[in-house]
């Protein structure tokens, strides 16, 4: 894994015990570090990454804290604080 | 490519405990703290409250976690201390924890911006 790989790693643990410890500008802070450092070095952020980050907001989602989650028929639906919706399908 | 004292400046550094260690700021000596923030120029330490600190002209002490996989790496570059990094050097373990080790580092290195420092960090070939 390189050096690239490594801090997007460790900024996403990192976005999510800010998010935990209430700073959530913090978290922004590091999910869009981590975002610009995967463009710039032409990475695919992880899956979890994806999905646990508001495309709007760049916020650090928690359900439950800062994120609601809804199953519906076929997808589920997470919704940011920010009022952004996202929707992922499943089988 | 763990973090190591070889790394450190192309590396994460948020979430780091550190130290500034010299200054030209004699105030800002000794703010220790977790590195919370980065930008270009600066760089976020919080201790017992939230300092900013200029890269410019500070040298910062980072505490590094030592991973197996980072012992591995440093046995391995055993002898890359004396290469010219005039800057940056480990300045040895502490007696009681061998599971940390400090590295000092001069903060004009550290002069990027966050993101770009894994490409840029190091000394140009071009003089
Ligand atoms: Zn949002």
């Amino acid at each position: 894994m390189g050096i690239a790989a490594e801090r997007i790693d460790r900024l996403a643990t990192l976005a999510r015990e800010a998010v935990t410890a209430g700073e959530t500008d913090r978290a922004r802070r590091y999910v869009r570090l981590a975002r610009r450092i995967a463009e710039r070095n032409r990475l695919t952020l992880p899956r979890s990454f994806r999905r646990f980050t508001c495309d709007a907001c760049d916020a650090y989602l928690r359900p439950g804290r800062n994120a609601r989650v809804r199953l519906a028929d076929g997808h589920v639906v997470v919704r940011c604080d920010c009022g952004a919706t996202a929707r992922y399908p499943y089988e | 490519m763990p973090l190591t004292p070889e790394t450190l400046t192309r590396h994460e550094l948020v979430g780091l405990q550190t130290r500034v260690v010299e200054s030209t700021n004699p105030d800002s000596v000794g703010i220790g703290g977790r590195v919370v923030d980065e930008t270009m120029r600066t760089l976020v330490i919080e201790g017992d409250r939230v300092r900013r600190v200029p890269k410019q002209g500070t040298t910062f002490e980072f505490a590094l976690p030592r991973t197996d996989e980072a012992a591995d790496a440093e046995k391995a570059s055993g002898t890359t201390f004396e290469l010219p990094s005039e800057t940056a050097g480990r300045t040895g373990q502490s007696d009681g924890c061998e599971d940390v080790a400090y590295v000092t580092v001069d903060g004009t290195r550290l002069l990027s911006r966050p993101a770009l420092r894994t490409e840029k960090a190091g000394v140009s070939i071009w003089r």
